[in-house]
Order: C-alpha cells, then sequence, then structure tokens
C-alpha cells in the first residue's frame, strides 16, 4: 500500500521531531504566524465551556425539541431472532385510541421508500480493501427502514405506529398482529460461518459475505517453516454495546407548503445523517435539515442512521403532523448499534531468540443482521501486527451475517480487538518458551528509527517512540516494586496480578471538513464546523485553537455545530477524526482569515500587505504607529468589501498511528474470584496535545469503557431461543466510579508529520489496550492455579471456574 | 406503562377499603420493584394505592431494650443512618446502607422490600435471622412463617404490612457478594446470636425458594460461633438458583463463603 510519506519524495521524509523547520519550509507567512502562535499557546488544560450549560439542565437534547401538533412513534418489533412476515394485520391498532397511522414494510415499498445507504465498506486510500470472496463487491443487504420479507434479529423494527399520545402509541404498537413464521436462526459468531447454518439472506447462502486474504502469503510460509516456535492462539473479542446515557431520540417534522423536511436527531454528525436520509426519503438532501445539538454519548453507536430517523419523517410527512420516537432503555440494549464480536485464530512464527518472523491472523467479523459497517473489521486488519516489527504477515478477514443486531465501529473500532490478539499472543509466547514477557516485547517494537514504518499488511504507521512509551509506563507504574505490594497483598487473601500491553492504533476517518470563520460585528468569532460532540469537549478545546491562532481571548470564539442549514458539509465525529481535521481546517481558515485580514488592511494604510504585522488581534503597519484591531476591521471594511469571512474545505487521507503502553493491577479474592482493579496506568502518544485536561477526561473514559469490556459487559444470547438476556442495566454490567481506581495517565506528545498540527488522537487509546492489560493482570494472578488463558468478560464466576478447573487439573 | 388510578389514602382503613372496593388493586410503597415492572408494561394494576402517607406505617424507629420497631414506610437510608439502631445492630443498619444506590435508599422502603420478598432482596435475610415479627393491620406473623417461597409471603390479598419487630440479639454479622450488574445479592449471609444463645443463619439471594435458614450451619455455630466451625460446610446446589451471573455451583460455594465472612465481621457488614 502507498501513502504519501512514502511515495512523495522517498528519500526527503524525516521525522518532523527531527527537522522541525522543514516542515514548515512552505508554508504561507499567514500559516506561519498561525502555526506559532498556536503552538506558543495551546496545551493549556482550559476548563470546559460546555459544562455549565450542560450541569444546570440547560443541555440541548434530541427529547428536549418539541413542535405544535406533535404526535408520538412507537416501533413494533420482532420477538424472534429469525422470522418471515407473512402479513400484518393493522385493523385492531389503527381502532385503538388515539392512534393515527400504522406503516410496515409492505408500505415502505409502496411508497417508494429506499435503503439506508449505509456503504459499510470503509474507502479511503487507506483502509484495507475488503471483498467478496471472488474479489467482487460484496451483497451487505439492504437495510429498509423496515422489511417486508423477514426480521433478522430479535427486535428489529418492523411497523411504526403513531399516536396522539405515546401510551396511546404503545398501546397501538401491541395491537398490531405480524403473522409470523418461526425460521432457523443462528447468533453465535463462528456457528453462522459454519457449514450448514442457517441462513440470513438468500444471496449469501453461507452468510459470509467478505472473505479477503492481505499480505505475503509466500513470504510468511516460508517465515513458519524455518521458524524455531510456532504459538497459537483462538480469540473471541465478545460483543458489547455503547449504553449511552441518553436513548436515541427523533422528532421529524415535513412542510407541505416549503415541502421540506426537518428531523432533530443527536447523532455522531448530522450531515451524514442529511445525505443518507434524504436519498433514503428519495428527495434532495437541501429539502432535509438535520438539527443535532448536545449529544448525551455516541461511542460510535450514533455515527449511522438509524430507521426510526427515517420513520418519523416519513410518518410526519403521511399525516401532515410532527412525529416523535423515544427509545426506551429497554430499545437501547436490543437495537442500538452494538460493538465487537469478532473471532481470531492466531499463529506467531518466533526464531529461538524470540525475534517474531511472521504472523498469521483469521478474523471473523460478526456484523448481526445486515451490514452496517465493517469499519471494525477493517480498521483492525491493518494493525494485526500492533507495536511489533514482523516481517510478514497473512490475514484472512472475514465478515459473517447473523440472527443478531448490526454491529457498528465502537470506542476504538477494531484496534482493541486486535490489540488483544497480539498482546495475549505476547504473553502466551512468553509463557510457552520460556521468555521474559516485557523483554519479548521490547525486542520486537517498531524503533522510532524505522519511522515511517510500513508493517506487514501495509500499514504506514507515522511516527511514534514505542520504547520510551514502554520504559515509561513501567516505571511510573511502578513494576519493580510489585513483589512487595503482592507479598502485602496475600496477608489480605488476596492474589495480586498485573498486566502490561504495548498498543498503536489508527485514526483516518471521513477525509473532508469545513470551517468557516466569521469576525462578528458584536466583537465575536463564530466557527462554523461539521463535527459532532457528545461530550468531547469541542466547544472548549476547538475555540481554544482559533483563539490562539487569531489571538484573541477564548471566551470570543463560539463553535456552531449540528445544524445542516448553517454546516453545510461535515465528517461528524468517529474515529478520533474531529481535533485533527478540525484543527487542520480551522488552522488553514485561520490562516486564510489572516491573509483577508492583512489585505484590508494594507488598503486601509494605502500599503502592501507585506507591510502588515498581526499581533494579539491587531493589524498594524510596519514602523508606524497606524494600527487596528481586527474586530474594528470587520466593521470598517464591510460595507466596501463584505463581511470579514472566510470558508476553507480541506481533505487529508493519510491515516496517523496514536499509540502508547498502558499497566493494569488488580487484586484477585482467593475465596470468591472477585477481581478488583487497584492501579491502572497509561503512556498516550496523541500526537500534539491541544487541552490536556479534556484529553485525560476522554482518556479516563476510554479505559472505563476498556476495563467495562473485559470485566463485565456482555450481550448476552440465549442459544437456545437467540433472546438476548442483558436486556437491562439488572444483567448488563457497567463500570462504576467505585470499581475503578485512581488512574495514573501521561500523554506523550510525538508530532504527526502527516497534519501541519502534528495531531494523532486522544481517548480512545485509553480503551484500545485496556482489554489485552486486564486478562494479562487477572491470568498472571491465575497463574499459580495453571490458568494460561481466559474468556472476557473476567467475571466472578468465570474467574471462580478457572481457579476450580486449574486446581483440579494439578 | 398502561393507564392505571394512583390513590393516596391517609389511613389504613382507607386502603384497605380502597383495595377490597377495586378490581385490580396493587399496593405501592417505595416503588423500586412495582413502578421498573409497570415501566416495562410487565404488569398492570388498574389501581396503585400508595400506603406512604398513612400514620401507622409511617418513617419510624422505635428502639427498646429487646427490639427494635420500624414502621414499613421507612426508607432505607433511615435505618442505615439511624444512630440508635447503629448502637444496637450494626448489622442492621449496615445492610441497609448496602442496598442499591443513594437513590434506591432514600426511596425504598423496608416494608415494601419485606412485602415483595424478591429472592435477591437484603432485608428478608434479617427478618428471619433476627427472628423478627411481622405485623400487620390484622395481626403478627413471626418470621418462621411469613417467608413462603420466591416473591410470595404470608400476607393475605389486601393485607397491610405496618411494622417490623427485630430481636435485639448479642451480635449480629451480614456479609454478601452483589450481582455485579444489578448490585442485588448474588449471595448473602446474615449471622445472628440471639441473647438466648441460639443461632440464626438466613442466606438470601442464592436459594431457589428465596430466603433460608441454612440449619446445618446454625448447628456447626452453635458448637463454636468461629468461621473455622464452618470449615468443609457445603451446601447442595440443587437448592441454589441459577443464571448468567452465577451457575448454582458458584452460588453454592458463595453461600458457604459469605457465610463465614459474615461470622468474621460479627458486630458489622461485608459487601463484595
Amino acid at each position: 500500500m502507498n501513502s504519501p510519506l512514502k511515495t512523495a519524495a522517498p528519500g526527503a521524509i524525516v521525522h518532523p521531531l527531527k527537522q522541525p523547520k522543514s516542515a514548515s519550509a512552505e508554508l504561507s507567512p499567514e500559516m506561519k504566524l498561525v502555526q506559532e502562535a498556536l503552538f506558543k499557546h495551546v496545551g493549556k488544560p482550559i476548563p470546559r465551556k460546555e459544562d455549565g450549560r450542560l450541569i444546570t439542565g440547560k443541555g440541548r437534547f434530541s427529547d428536549d425539541f418539541s413542535l405544535p401538533g406533535q404526535t408520538y412513534a412507537a416501533i413494533v418489533r420482532s420477538p424472534y431472532p429469525h422470522a418471515r412476515i407473512n402479513g400484518v394485520d393493522k385493523t385492531e391498532a389503527l381502532a385503538s385510541e388515539g392512534v393515527l397511522l400504522v406503516l410496515t414494510g409492505e408500505d415502505i415499498l409502496a411508497d417508494g421508500i429506499k435503503d439506508v445507504p449505509h456503504n459499510p465498506v470503509p474507502s479511503t486510500n487507506f483502509d484495507m480493501k475488503l471483498r467478496a470472496k471472488d474479489g467482487s463487491h460484496a451483497f451487505t443487504g439492504p437495510h429498509f427502514l423496515l422489511p417486508a420479507d423477514k426480521a433478522r434479529h430479535v427486535g428489529e423494527a418492523v411497523a411504526i405506529v403513531v399516536a396522539e399520545t405515546a401510551a396511546q402509541a404503545a398501546d397501538g404498537a401491541e395491537k398490531v398482529m405480524v403473522d409470523w413464521e418461526e425460521l432457523p436462526f443462528v447468533t453465535d459468531t463462528a456457528k453462522a460461518a459454519a457449514p450448514g447454518a442457517p441462513t440470513i439472506w438468500d444471496e449469501v447462502p453461507d452468510n459470509v459475505f467478505i472473505d479477503t486474504t492481505f499480505g505475503d502469503i509466500e513470504g510468511t510460509n516460508r517465515a513458519f517453516e524455518a521458524a524455531d516456535h510456532v504459538v497459537k492462539g483462538d480469540f473471541h473479542i465478545h460483543r458489547v454495546t455503547g449504553v449511552t446515557m441518553e436513548p436515541r431520540a427523533s422528532l421529524g417534522s415535513y412542510d407541505p407548503e416549503t415541502k421540506r423536511y426537518t428531523l432533530y436527531a443527536g447523532s455522531g454528525g448530522a450531515v451524514r445523517q442529511k445525505n443518507e436520509l434524504s436519498k433514503v426519503l428519495g428527495i434532495e438532501p437541501k429539502d432535509l435539515r438535520v438539527l443535532s445539538f448536545d449529544v448525551g454519548g455516541n461511542f460510535g453507536t450514533r455515527n449511522r442512521v438509524y430507521v426510526e430517523f427515517g420513520l418519523v419523517l416519513w410518518a410526519s410527512r403521511k399525516i401532515g403532523r410532527p412525529v416523535k420516537f423515544t427509545a426506551t432503555r429497554s430499545e437501547s440494549f436490543l437495537t442500538d448499534y452494538q460493538g465487537r464480536d469478532l473471532v481470531v485464530k492466531a499463529e506467531l512464527a518466533l526464531n529461538k531468540d524470540g525475534k517474531f518472523l511472521a504472523l498469521r491472523s483469521d478474523n471473523l467479523s460478526n456484523v448481526g443482521g445486515r451490514a452496517v459497517s465493517l469499519s471494525p473489521l477493517s480498521k483492525g486488519s491493518g494493525l494485526i501486527t500492533g507495536s511489533y516489527d514482523i516481517p510478514f504477515a497473512v490475514l484472512r478477514a472475514r465478515a459473517v451475517f447473523s440472527n443478531t443486531m448490526c454491529t457498528q465501529a465502537y470506542r476504538s473500532s477494531g484496534r482493541p480487538e486486535v490489540t488483544f490478539v497480539i498482546e495475549r499472543m505476547c504473553e502466551l509466547a512468553a509463557d510457552q518458551l520460556g521468555f521474559d514477557k516485557l523483554e519479548l516485547r521490547r525486542m520486537n517494537l517498531v524503533p522510532p528509527s524505522s519511522m515511517p514504518y510500513t508493517n506487514a499488511v501495509g500499514s504506514v504507521y507515522d511516527s511514534g517512540e514505542y520504547e520510551k512509551n514502554m520504559d515509561r509506563a513501567l516505571e511510573i507504574s511502578e513494576w519493580n516494586m510489585f513483589d512487595a505490594r503482592k507479598a502485602e497483598a496475600a496477608t489480605r487473601g488476596k492474589i495480586l496480578g498485573r498486566g502490561f500491553a504495548n498498543y498503536v492504533e489508527s485514526s483516518i476517518g471521513t477525509p473532508k471538513e469545513r470551517a468557516e470563520i466569521e469576525i462578528k460585528e458584536d466583537g465575536n468569532i463564530e466557527v462554523i464546523i461539521g463535527t459532532q460532540p457528545s461530550g468531547q469537549g469541542h466547544e472548549t478545546s476547538f475555540a481554544q485553537v482559533v483563539a490562539d491562532m487569531i489571538q484573541v481571548p477564548v471566551e470570543k470564539v463560539w463553535i456552531v455545530i449540528g445544524d445542516t442549514d448553517i454546516v453545510s458539509v461535515g465528517g461528524g465525529s468517529h474515529s478520533g477524526r474531529s481535533m485533527r481535521h478540525a484543527g487542520t481546517v480551522m488552522a488553514m481558515a485561520s490562516a486564510d482569515l489572516l491573509a483577508e485580514g492583512r489585505k484590508r488592511a494594507a488598503e486601509l494604510f494605502g500599503s502592501t500587505p507585506d507591510q502588515i504585522e498581526f499581533e494579539g488581534a491587531v493589524f498594524k503597519l510596519k514602523n508606524s504607529n497606524q494600527t487596528i484591531d481586527i474586530f474594528e476591521l470587520g466593521r470598517r471594511t464591510r460595507a466596501s468589501h463584505g463581511k470579514l469571512r472566510v470558508i476553507r474545505d480541506n481533505e487529508m487521507h493519510t491515516p496517523v498511528f496514536p499509540n502508547g503502553a498502558a499497566v493494569c493491577e488488580v487484586e484477585v479474592d482467593r475465596d470468591t474470584g472477585h477481581v478488583q482493579i487497584v492501579r491502572y496506568t497509561t503512556i498516550d502518544d496523541v500526537g500534539r496535545c491541544i487541552n490536556p485536561l479534556i484529553v485525560h477526561g476522554q482518556t479516563h473514559g476510554g479505559i472505563a469503557q476498556g476495563v467495562g469490556q473485559a470485566m463485565w459487559e456482555l450481550c448476552a444470547i440465549d442459544p437456545n431461543s437467540g433472546q438476548p438476556l442483558a436486556g437491562s442495566l439488572m444483567d448488563y454490567g457497567m463500570p462504576r466510579s467505585d470499581t475503578m481506581p485512581t488512574f495514573n495517565c501521561e500523554i506523550a506528545e510525538v508530532f504527526s508529520p502527516t497534519n501541519p498540527l502534528g495531531i494523532k488522537a486522544g481517548g480512545e487509546g485509553g480503551t484500545t489496550p485496556a482489554l489485552a492489560t486486564v486478562v494479562n493482570a487477572v491470568v498472571d494472578a491465575l497463574s499459580e492455579f495453571g490458568v494460561k488463558d481466559i474468556q472476557m468478560p473476567v467475571t466472578p464466576a468465570t474467574v471462580w471456574r478457572a481457579m476450580n478447573n486449574g486446581r483440579k487439573a494439578s | 406503562m398502561y393507564a392505571t388510578t394512583y390513590h393516596k389514602p391517609m389511613s389504613l382503613s382507607e386502603a384497605i377499603e380502597l383495595f377490597e372496593g377495586s378490581e385490580d388493586a396493587s399496593y405501592l410503597s417505595g416503588g423500586h420493584t412495582l413502578i421498573p415492572t409497570l415501566k416495562s408494561r410487565l404488569a398492570a394494576p388498574q389501581h396503585l394505592i400508595d400506603v406512604r402517607n398513612i400514620p401507622e406505617l409511617a418513617s419510624s424507629i422505635e428502639v427498646t431494650a429487646n427490639k427494635v420497631i420500624i414502621g414499613s414506610a421507612t426508607r432505607h437510608h433511615i435505618v442505615a443512618s439511624s444512630k440508635e439502631i447503629q448502637a444496637v445492630v450494626p448489622a442492621l443498619s449496615g445492610l441497609a446502607g448496602s442496598i442499591g444506590d443513594v437513590q434506591v435508599r432514600h426511596m425504598g422502603t423496608i416494608g415494601g422490600s419485606t412485602a415483595n420478598n424478591d429472592p435477591a432482596a437484603d432485608y428478608p435475610s434479617a427478618v428471619l435471622s433476627l427472628d423478627a415479627t411481622v405485623h400487620t393491620d390484622r395481626r403478627e406473623i413471626p418470621a418462621e412463617e411469613y417467608f413462603q417461597g420466591l416473591y410470595t409471603t404470608a400476607l393475605e390479598p389486601g393485607e397491610i404490612l405496618v411494622r417490623i419487630e427485630f430481636n435485639i440479639p448479642e451480635i449480629a454479622g451480614y456479609a454478601k457478594f452483589r450481582n455485579p450488574a444489578s448490585r442485588y445479592s448474588m449471595a448473602a449471609a446474615f449471622v445472628s446470636k440471639h441473647r438466648d444463645g441460639h443461632i440464626r443463619v438466613a442466606i438470601t439471594g442464592a436459594g431457589n425458594e428465596g430466603v433460608f435458614r441454612w440449619t446445618e450451619a446454625e448447628e456447626r455455630l452453635t458448637e463454636s460461633l468461629t468461621a473455622e466451625a464452618l470449615e468443609g460446610l457445603t451446601i447442595d446446589p440443587s437448592r441454589m438458583m441459577g443464571d448468567m451471573h452465577a451457575p448454582t455451583d458458584y452460588r453454592a460455594h458463595l453461600v458457604a463463603v459469605m457465610t463465614r465472612r459474615a461470622v468474621q465481621n460479627l458486630g458489622g457488614t461485608h459487601i463484595l
């Protein structure tokens, strides 16, 4: 695979830290100014501007919006994992008090409502190219708002009922009679891909719709033949769900006068919702306005279109009144897009000294009833070799349909899965072959001198100092003093265990972003941007970037997001893209703005732009006392030149590779198997850090989310009935403040050469190594029982079982 | 939630009259089991009769020489923070303080918990272990006769639990292993040594017939009130509930461990 880092000027690629001046050699004077200003000021832990609003109940979440004449929707959902719809009888529902409308999959077809164009196969230049077995573009399963043929998972929407009140809608939904014909089903990932499994889509009889092999097969085979050792491992990175605090909600309204639709729906990016939903409705994008303001948690679950978003718009047109849908917590557990669910078989070849020679990995991703996103499989595919220099690798990447809710990119999509595999493989190899587990890792790490480094499946790691991260993590976790702590824990009947993991992840994301910056007459600066925060603090960190570049106080900068009538272009927030994409395009726009300002100031002073200096938001004619501040300039030149305002588009395809290391220490209660995390340490290379307060907060949340999966979270399904078993917080275990230790987090900044600000990404790095560190620590604690591996989540019952099996075996 | 009619009687007789005059009625106290059930449309009483404003049930704690008497509408946090109860049965106030979370403890009531008899609830173990007497609007029921299996008690339809009278023991301890998701008890033991010397061990969260006395453990502890006296004592997994969080053999194991830990923590609680 080609990367501009390698191909643009092969000999000239130098780490920006080593030759910082070469990176800025061709910059415009304004861009230079912007960079200098930015690099002088960012990095301050400014408290979040949005918190005051959010903690005093002034947030604007989707369900907070109501419109005159509003009606309410309830959804009829499939009680079966797999069942044909032989007919739907609406009679009783339509006769139910207050019910205004009932719509089904047949009505979808009759009205020409299209399927959701999810485009599940990632398509940037640097995403792994996933194809069907014969090399063709894969069949991904059309996603209609309501299916007319059959339901493919428990909870799938099959009808919408609209009524005067929410209770009447719910009553009506119970009276929709669906003539179901139950079909054989399969929910388990490996079983769905096994011969003879029930077929989910007739177009793909064996359910496996992606089957692509990457890497150098011959080279890998040769390396395995020459190897002294081969270590094998089987893993299932199980399915979890996002459990956002705000359940998904939508309010749709159609105006017959203007023939325009309006949708209030919190998501990961309003522009994507507008573009895809307009295709569903068969209208021009300009005829749909999407508003997404405060969003109570996303983690990937909200990045794709939900059927209810399209349904409320369609239903609103049908009845001529606004329609609102708010999911219950149960509906969220059943039908929020879910995460992970990857089965991996891996083989690692080593020589007698412990040098990694080659890796084989067979990765099988369970996408559910239809493919909404292949990001998890794709993202992980490029990173199977982890932080290690493994010369040869072959990856077989497959995706399979099953009778489960669809999966989607979820907090650090795909990377925790493959990090778990390679870091578990390091532990298994060290244990089986008698190497020190840290030294084995150390001798195989990609060294800084190899950067930019092309791994065996073609990903180009932009920069990083992996061994330095490892050393620092070990140092601040007091790894060397572990034995004393273990002895102390033993006096309390606890077994102390420790787990280490390196990680590298990739951040790509939708390549396009636009920034619009305007110097307002009231002395404020307005920035319009197409990302969508759901707790990431963009209103603060973005304002911080622009404030530093225009050299004004941060209070004067206001970020406008989430209304597609204002924000026309924007990739949303996912894959750790926001700061990098928004930061870069905002820097470019700021430079444009200063160029325009310089031009206008020169005219005003009867000079030329090169004679104008800019400092502290003031333009100054060189060698004179003529000055004008940027707001005054905007006011004075408005009549002659229009608003002092710029629009800048930018497109960046090159991925960045955040990286780091983490250490987890656990206490296992010898009698009960109860696990308590007592220490957690991380080093995260996020590239340039704009606001460490926000990055740390993001990292803490990321750790909790990774630890949550490792220890408690599981979308359990009863194999006999296909019914989800964890349908509420009574059965779905979540991380809590009292089950988390005080985090010990440090930020490392190795600037990325791929973008002018040197940004990589933050937050997801907390999640990426967490699954591995927790499991490594628990296995370490249980080593005295002969435990070598354990399936997540490591609940007390699982740990107790592992101890017991170990006791029996010994 | 289905449509229902909410009533707020101010006296016992009014509440009972309402209940008997209604087709399909249910008493409501703190609502921490009933309201979620209603919201998920798993129950649909036509009438909800809120008993929290009836003076006889109202939040009250009385400690006498031998008894702790608690009004049935007393919320968990009141019991947890009662200095009087902390002084005489710290295991009881500690149990109340270990229920759910802050919000639950400020709404849930001792009467609601005891009347509902959820197999994973905390209070039934204290009621049984402390040989309590359940007072209703019409009679007194000894704890031994009160609990009759999962969600089942000796209460007749319409009968209202008014107050609970606990015996003050010589010493008692409560140990609980919580479900990692719900934080209800997955296995918990309330061990009491009464002033006349007899031992009561009540297990909640584990048994497939709800709260129960573990008489084999009582016998061992009668000989010696020490964790060592319980060494080697196991309980039959076929008596246990099993689910995705804890199969029956694990629950049986936890019952034995929690009983030992209750003994090791007499005069207090041990919550994992």
